[in-house]
């Protein structure tokens, strides 16, 4: 039975949400507020299950590490955002979360630059190769900000959009069977799971 | 204090960051596991916030009996009675809460998602319409892509494979390389600007 | 405690008792040290650090073999001393990143001068970006037409970098906004986004001297749920009517759920990402796209400060070396001499 109410509610929603392909309407305005409630709604419990038991409070209250205090405290300095006069407080615990970015210094600097420089020196031995040498240079120099894109330079540079143009239209391209799939599984599950139409 | 402080405790622990990086002993790997551990005592406070936030929006639409303001009825109730079903029966499998998920955050995300499908057909034909030289390039590309991944595409000629194939290993692998290249530098050098206090609109005001 | 009664269960127990005692007695050095020691948590240290040990520690010796099934066998390396278990000590530098440190370095040296030269004045051409340059118009037009300013800061967390170059954009927009004297809506999906953007809009509405136009509610949080929010914002697109529309930040496949319903509503859209997959959707339904770099060179571009118009320079030298340096290295290469290629790290 609750089974049968749910695969009803659960076709309901899905031709709610369909409907915004037609315009705004009361169907999707509806769908879309509850959408809201409830992803927050099952967000909630969720986190205090799955985050704040075993990491913050079985930590703290069961196994007596009381160290953990101060964490807790930096946490609940947050809640000073409610207040006007001592919202600056709260900035200690966001201070807190960004100390990664030190990390992220000689990271990027090491997987984003070195490792794809490494990738580039590659013999140029077949016309590929080559290829991918002048597109990925002249796609470098079109990011280059210090020098406008004129003349020689400028059309060496125009060579690099053509590049990414075409990287982007694969992108493009490669996606489509994706979310067609999408798609076509949400049609099986109205004529399927839920009318029966299909096995 | 209100901002000298913060930008102290960005700059030591991202230094202690960068030096983590090249320091592969136990205390380095030390350091990381406490500020992980710390930090994930600290994370749960911060969805207070966000709960609050959207609940005073619709607390407020409802209160001013603003356009719409029917709709926010339902959020909270929603929001209410999710989170309380939770609560009382658990979040195991077989409880109302996975009930509520299966049946109500699925398909709705689901639907959502496959919106998609009709959207990157008129994204498509804005390419086709824009009749910029670029716009062409991108739309013929994308069209051999998507015909070379399925039977149509072979069955038309082999060459769709084929050129498929040349354009994810050539043109695409440069652009992907280009653009990481230069994101790389962007990404380092605002990690870098973040910790050293060069950019810190994300603190807020002086006072 | 049960206190024990029937003999049987007694004789067994005075059995293990023996057992373990004996067991003691032959056993290893370390069993009879821990046995020693007073409380249990000393002794499970002292046994943990000795587990911890041996298992780390190794004995070694080379087989090389013609890959026919014939091989040969050094006999196991012993120290001098006549010890043969090898234990690995830690190193206080990763060798393997030597590279990366004077990358860093040389990158940060980059940006200290430049900085230098921009204070003393150092006149730093940056050349247009027309995406940038709209930034302004596109607020403008919002103001003319009387309706509010959509700004998405990305959909992830502060972790990402493109996040925090979306927030730097997000507090220039908002000044020229509160300027203009025009709504900006902000929603965010991270809930520490949320604080950050909410003190960026405000400082904002400070520093254009508009300190009460500062609405409360106009940065405000929907949902953690992916494409709850995007239905949420898509909501807002519509029901507000956003003249401009911007996102900046970390996309995923959502990005064309919004950007498709903004253009269907006429709004001036443009975007900022680096999320490569997703670029090829701004591009076809945006007016405007940032590319890559480009997004983390707006925020230089719009606040034109010489401390991060300095970096913003630093970061183009370093391309320069950068192309020199492959270009090197791919002759270097070609002409089959690859040491050069294997100072650099290959993942």
């Amino acid at each position: 039975m609750t089974e049968t109410i749910g695969i009803w509610i659960a076709a309901f929603l899905t031709l709610c949400m369909f409907s915004f392909l037609y315009k705004d309407n009361p169907f999707y305005k509806f769908a879309e507020h509850l959408f809201v409630g409830v992803s927050m709604g099952y967000y909630i419990p969720y986190t205090y299950y799955n985050a704040f038991i075993p990491y913050a409070y079985e930590p703290l209250f069961l196994k007596k590490e009381y160290i953990l205090i101060i964490p807790f405290i930096i946490g609940f300095l947050y809640w000073f955002r409610f207040s006007s006069k001592y919202s600056w407080v709260s900035r200690y615990p966001i201070a807190f979360s960004m100390g990664m970015v030190g990390m992220g210094v000689p990271m990027n600097m090491h997987a984003n630059v070195l490792v794809q420089m490494r990738t580039m020196m590659l013999p140029l031995n077949s016309i590929n190769i080559i290829l991918i040498f002048v597109g990925t240079i002249s796609i470098l120099l079109y990011f280059f900000f210090s020098k406008a894109h004129k003349g020689v330079y400028g059309k060496f540079t125009s060579i690099g959009v053509w590049f990414m143009m075409v990287g982007f239209g694969a992108s493009f391209g490669y996606t489509v069977m994706a979310r067609i799939s999408l798609l076509i599984g949400r049609i099986q599950f109205l004529l399927g799971d839920w009318l029966g139409l299909i096995k | 204090m209100k901002r000298q402080i913060p930008l102290m405790i960005v700059l030591i622990l991202g230094l202690l960051f960068v030096a983590h990086v090249f320091i592969p002993n136990k205390l380095s790997s030390d350091y990381l596991d406490w500020f992980m551990k710390w930090m994930k005592v600290i994370g749960p406070f911060a969805i207070v916030l966000g709960v609050f936030s959207l609940v005073y929006v619709h607390y407020n639409k409802i209160k001013r009996k603003a356009p719409t303001w029917g709709y926010s009825i339902v959020t909270l109730t929603a929001l209410v009675v999710t989170t309380a079903v939770g609560f009382i029966w658990g979040i195991q499998e077989g409880t109302p809460y996975m009930w509520i998920f299966k049946n109500f955050n699925v398909p709705l995300g689901a639907t959502m998602f496959s919106l998609l499908a009709f959207y990157i057909a008129s994204a498509a034909y804005k390419a086709f319409r824009a009749r910029s030289i670029e716009a062409t390039v991108l739309l013929v590309a994308a069209i051999i892509v998507m015909l070379g991944r399925v039977s149509i595409g072979q069955a038309i000629t082999h060459w769709i494979p084929d050129i498929t194939e040349w354009i994810l290993n050539v043109p695409n692998l440069a652009a992907k390389r280009g653009i990481a290249l230069g994101v790389g530098l962007g990404m380092t050098a605002t990690s870098l600007k973040i910790m050293l206090g060069i950019e810190r609109s994300y603190l807020g005001g002086k006072d | 405690m049960e206190t024990v009664t029937d003999k049987e269960e007694i004789e067994e127990i005075e059995n293990r008792i023996a057992l373990y005692s004996d067991y003691i007695e032959d056993k290893p050095e370390i069993v009879k040290k821990a046995n020693q020691l007073k409380s249990d948590k000393e002794r499970m240290k002292l046994l943990y650090k000795t587990h911890c040990t041996n298992i780390r520690s190794f004995k070694y010796y080379i087989r090389k073999t013609d890959g026919q099934g014939h091989f040969i066998d050094t006999p196991i390396y012993t120290a001098p001393n006549g010890e043969q278990y090898i234990f690995p000590k830690q190193n206080w530098f990763n060798n393997d990143e030597i590279i990366t440190l004077i990358a860093v370095l040389l990158f940060a040296a980059l940006v200290y001068f430049m900085i230098q030269a921009a204070r003393k004045g150092k006149r730093l051409y940056i050349r247009p970006i027309a995406g940038i340059q709209e930034i302004d118009n596109a607020i403008g037009r919002a103001t003319e037409m009387g309706r509010p300013i959509l700004f998405v800061p990305g959909l992830s967390g502060i972790s990402d970098v493109a996040t925090l170059a979306g927030l730097a954009i997000l507090s220039k927009v908002a000044k020229k906004a509160a300027e203009y004297d025009t709504r900006i809506l902000v929603p965010c999906r991270d809930f520490i986004v949320l604080p950050i953007a909410q003190e960026i809009v405000k400082e904002a509405h400070y520093e254009a001297g508009r300190p009460d136009t500062y609405d409360k509610n106009s940065v405000f949080f929907i949902t953690q749920a992916q494409f709850a929010f995007v239905a949420g914002v898509n909501g807002i697109m519509i029901r507000e009517k956003t003249a401009t529309n911007f996102y900046m930040g970390m996309f995923w496949a959502e990005s064309l759920l919004m950007t498709e319903t903004g253009s269907a509503t006429g709004a001036i859209q443009i975007a900022g990402t680096d999320a490569v997959n997703q670029l090829p959707f701004f591009i076809t339904t945006c007016d405007y796209t940032l590319i890559g770099e480009e997004l983390y060179a707006a925020s230089a571009y719009l606040s034109k400060q010489p401390l991060i118009l300095g970096t913003l320079k630093a970061q183009d030298y370093m391309k320069l070396l950068i192309v020199v340096t492959v270009v090197l290295g791919t002759i270097l290469s070609t002409v089959h001499l690859t040491f050069f290629m294997n100072w650099f790290p290959a993942k």
